[in-house]
């Protein structure tokens, strides 16, 4: 009978004893612990693969291991003709994310971070929309079908989870996973957009994700 | 002999579990980027009309034509009986579309006034125009009277964007 009392008590202290440690090491660490300059890879892939993709850097202020306010920028373009539509729609545009990462693994202190986040992000940009004139099947006659510095705006929000791993010194690697929600839109005068800088495709999923090489100073 | 091989997790294993991760993210990555084409079912752009008042259905023979650009005349509606609504395609460029209309022997002409507007949805749908209802004028032969009900033309089709008032009696 005396065993397990024993041992609950052993594990009790043990869980204690840590939790002290956890909080002797948060008093005696500063606020300020440094600062990550992250840039993403998937963007430029998918830039390099497809007729649309972006270029994403970003700074992670590192607060007591714990909160990392994070500004994100980046550099969104689409050129891209269909086949079959003949339609053709092109932009380029910067974009800015503002938000804050929470480290939500138990020891903060670890080399190794799991992060829940949150981004509130805007872009203005305009695009040029193409097609041939078309041909009015009933009154006959063409009519012109283009439009270009269509002005349009987007506002988002992300939440996403993601990791960051020490692969050698200040050199590392992480990723995130985020679902994206429109909060306010104007899609110009031509009604729709269809690729939006650091947003995506307009209709498609609205899973994206990172891929980040970090370097912490 | 029993064998009593235990695998051992070496540095070299790891690595290859490390980058056997980040292959596994970048192909789930692009999987999630892939989308379906989303074009509307309706792609027709149309003008509703319906009868309405104390000829909600006319029984007489109903053709309705227009003059294009090349001054044919292009029939839309040929020799319809009991019509209670009708629909009509609008002119994607031309600021007012004039329209004939027979019944029986009675000639009117009714000309709507509307804006034209290019509609783009997605690269991989087709294009259309869309139209704002300004105004409408008519002769009245047959015709009492018609009034706008629902001024934008778009693809949803279960709007009725003019009320057609008949003459109840018709010489």
């Amino acid at each position: 009978m005396a065993a397990p009392v024993a041992q609950a008590q052993s594990s009790r202290s043990k869980a204690e004893w840590e939790k002290m440690r956890q909080k002797q090491i948060d008093d005696s660490i500063p606020l300020f612990r440094g600062v990550q300059v992250m840039v993403d890879l998937i963007g430029p892939i998918q830039r390099a693969v497809s007729a649309y993709g972006q270029y994403e850097a970003g700074v992670r202020v590192n607060l007591k291991d714990k909160y990392f306010p994070v500004v994100e920028v980046g550099y969104g373009e689409a050129d891209h003709t269909d086949d079959v539509t003949q339609n053709s729609y092109k932009t380029s545009a910067p974009y800015g994310k503002l938000g804050v990462d929470f480290n939500i693994m138990k020891n903060k202190h670890d080399d190794n971070r799991v992060y829940a986040g949150l981004r509130y992000a805007c872009t203005y940009f305009k695009c040029d929309i193409d097609h041939a004139p078309i041909t009015d099947p009933v009154w006959g006659g063409e009519t012109p079908f283009s439009a270009h510095g269509v002005k349009a705006n987007y506002h988002w929000m992300e939440v996403l989870a993601g990791v960051d791993a020490k692969i050698a010194g200040p050199l590392r690697l992480g990723w995130t996973v985020r679902y994206r929600r429109r909060v306010h839109y104007d899609n110009g005068l031509m009604d729709n957009v269809w690729y939006v800088p650091g947003y995506g495709k307009q209709g498609s999923s609205r899973i994206s994700g990172t891929f980040n090489i970090i370097y912490e100073f | 002999m029993t064998n009593h091989y235990m695998p051992m997790k070496t540095r070299r294993g790891c690595r290859l579990q490390a980058w056997g991760s980040v292959l596994l993210l970048l192909v789930g990555l692009a999987l999630t980027a892939c989308s379906s084409v989303d074009c509307p079912l309706n792609n027709s752009v149309y003008a509703n009309y319906k009868l309405m008042g104390p000829v909600s259905t006319l029984t007489d023979t109903l053709t309705i034509s227009t003059s294009r650009a090349d001054s044919n005349d292009s029939v839309l509606i040929n020799h319809q009986v009991n019509t209670d609504s009708f629909s009509l395609p609008m002119s994607y460029g031309h600021d007012v579309d004039e329209l004939y209309l027979q019944v029986n022997s009675l000639i009117d002409t009714i000309w709507v006034e509307k804006t034209n507007k290019p509609h783009f949805e997605s690269v991989d749908c087709g294009v259309a125009y869309f139209h704002t209802l300004q105004r409408v004028r008519y002769t009245r032969h047959a015709l009492d009277s018609i009034v706008i009900n629902h001024k934008d033309v778009n693809y949803d089709a279960t709007k009725k964007h003019f009320y057609v008032y008949f003459k109840e009696y018709r010489f």
